[in-house]
């Protein structure tokens, strides 16, 4: 279905085709590269395409091998056998957008760029990347970053939204600041309840004073291990289409709190209510609900934790390997509330399961690598399933879970097909 | 183990592959497709036959019939029609994703017969009831 919807949204590029917003910085685009001070260039083999700056058309030629699930906004996930590096390339790491990729995105151009933190603070600050590199210590952590919705395909009744199946994720090198010391450096006041994140990333509409996302964290969260203010992603300045020329990271929770183009972070008095944080973006239902029920909006409650989950990156579906003779399964298993405490597979529909070899987590809310040898007995069609579980017993279920109506926090075990000849 | 497997194997492939000859449905099989998972609870009574329209290229390969050149004007404006031919939704849903446009998104209301004309478009081929 989704290589359907790839095919047609490649015939119907008048859609894509965007008014006269994109008004390139033909010459300037080196000047602006350069102005962005003790970083390296991105694409340095595609350097005269960024300096005409890029389109939307370009991101999707820079990536190798992703599913478009929308062409505007710009939305697209990786198939399970892309991402099987321990790091996540920017090539294959999925691309989930509420609006327009700003120009100073496109253009990679950083010039003047500050990030405000006021609100509920001591003193409110206006930095700048330079201000953030050199008043705060800088770290590189390895962070899964998952879109709340992967997963959404497999609900039923079918739930609005774009419908990711299991490659709305990646894990990347992020380098930035940690979120808790910016915040310090402001002197957060007992009043502070969350933090709202604004962006430049236009509206779909074009309405300049409607936001096109604008999430925020429960401040313990915004001060917990892992989160950070950033600006590289795998030791390149983050791509356009992944938050240039800064973004927040909160791990563990679903990807749309990690707010891309950030400009300002406020600190609230309240649960923000910013753009796609009422209603039932992000919400789950407060109770559990039969699938299909239309559950009261004042029902519906903020998801947080994303769930333990695991994703079969090698061997692809459908491989054929020789029955009789072990052979490696392999992939990641990650979880909202940290690191995991083991990862089984089984290759007889669940029936029986195989320990695997799990590798430690790099940092808190990286992904986990697990290696199993398993062999088939006899020539033939098997699935081989995942099973991640969490550091407090919780495992993946073999179906769907708890229908909810926008289908998200989906973990249900991942399966490949493997042929044994 | 291997008892159960064969069992299963049995039971699952009616057309017995046996030896080293596996066939071609057997490898393209996708355990993961969105429709007809065996584990999704009704997923074998669900995906109602929607009916069958070509896709329009000239209105970004929406079904052809009544609405969709309606459909594809006011839609477009914001988004391209790739997110439409997503969705499977109830009436509801689509009632209630209509208003969440109007009011929060921007989206400009039509008159009262376009959008009529809109919405049964979209309940009659992106419908998880029909």
């Amino acid at each position: 279905m989704t290589n359907k919807i790839s095919q047609d949204v490649v015939i119907d590029t008048d859609a894509a085709d965007e008014p006269a917003r994109r008004s390139f910085l033909k010459n300037t685009g080196l000047t602006a590269l350069g102005a962005y001070v003790g970083m390296n260039i991105p694409f340095e083999d595609n350097l005269m395409a960024l300096a005409q700056g890029m389109s939307e058309e370009d991101i999707m030629a820079s990536k190798d091998g992703l599913i478009l699930m929308n062409d505007r906004p710009l939305n697209a996930e990786t198939p399970a056998h892309l991402l099987d590096a321990d790091v996540t390339p920017y090539e294959h790491f999925f691309i989930r957008n509420n609006g327009l990729v700003p120009d100073t995105a496109l253009n990679m151009d950083a010039e003047g760029w500050t990030l405000t933190i006021d609100g509920e603070v001591d003193t409110p600050l206006e930095l700048s990347i330079a201000d953030l590199k050199e008043r705060f210590e800088v770290v590189t952590k390895r962070l899964v970053l998952e879109c709340g919705g992967n997963g959404r395909a497999y609900f039923n009744p079918g739930a609005s939204g774009n419908q990711w199946t299991t490659g709305a994720v990646g894990c990347a090198d992020w380098t930035g600041v940690r979120l808790s010391d910016v915040l310090n450096a402001a002197g957060v006041k007992d009043s502070a309840v969350y933090t709202a994140h604004y962006s430049n990333d236009p509206h779909l509409s074009g309405d300049p004073d409607k936001d096109a996302i604008s999430r925020g964290a429960p401040i313990e969260k915004a001060m917990a291990e892992g989160s950070m203010i950033v600006w590289e992603m795998n030791g390149e300045p983050i791509p356009a289409v992944h938050g240039f020329p800064l973004r927040v990271i909160i791990p563990g929770y679903p990807g749309s709190v990690s707010q891309k183009y950030i400009n300002r972070i406020w600190v609230r008095d309240q649960v923000h209510d910013g753009a796609k944080m009422t209603g039932y973006s992000y919400r789950l239902p407060a109770y559990p609900v039969a699938p299909g029920t239309e559950v009261p909006e004042e029902d519906m409650v903020i998801m947080t934790e994303m769930p333990v989950k695991s994703l079969i990156t090698f061997p692809r579906s459908g491989t054929e390997t020789p029955a009789g003779q072990a052979t490696e399964v392999r992939g990641h298993a990650w979880a909202g509330s940290g690191d995991i405490a083991s990862v089984d597979v089984s290759i007889d529909f669940g029936q029986t399961w195989i320990a695997t070899r799990l590798d430690p987590a790099k940092n808190k809310f990286a992904w986990q690598r697990f290696r199993a040898d398993v062999t088939l007995p006899e020539a033939g069609y098997y699935e081989v399933w995942a099973r991640a579980t969490d550091m407090n017993g919780v495992a993946q279920p073999p179906v769907v879970p708890g229908w909810n109506p926008r289908g998200y926090g989906n973990n249900m075990q991942h399966r490949i097909a493997l042929i044994a000849t | 183990m291997n008892k159960t497997l064969i069992s299963l194997r049995a039971a699952l492939c009616a057309s017995a592959v046996i030896g080293a000859t596996v066939s071609v449905s057997q490898e393209a099989y996708d355990p993961m497709r969105p429709a007809g998972n065996p584990l999704v609870p009704g997923a074998s009574t669900q995906t109602p036959a929607a009916p069958a329209a070509e896709p329009d290229p000239e209105l970004g390969n929406l079904p052809a019939g009544p609405g969709a050149e309606d459909t594809y004007y006011q839609c477009v404006a914001c988004h391209s029609t790739a997110i439409i031919r997503q969705q499977r939704l109830s009436d509801e849903r689509w009632d209630y994703l209509w208003k969440w446009m109007v009011e929060e998104q921007g989206m400009f209301e039509p008159d009262e017969e376009t959008r009529d004309s809109i919405l049964t478009y979209l309940k009659t081929h992106f419908s998880s009831e029909r």
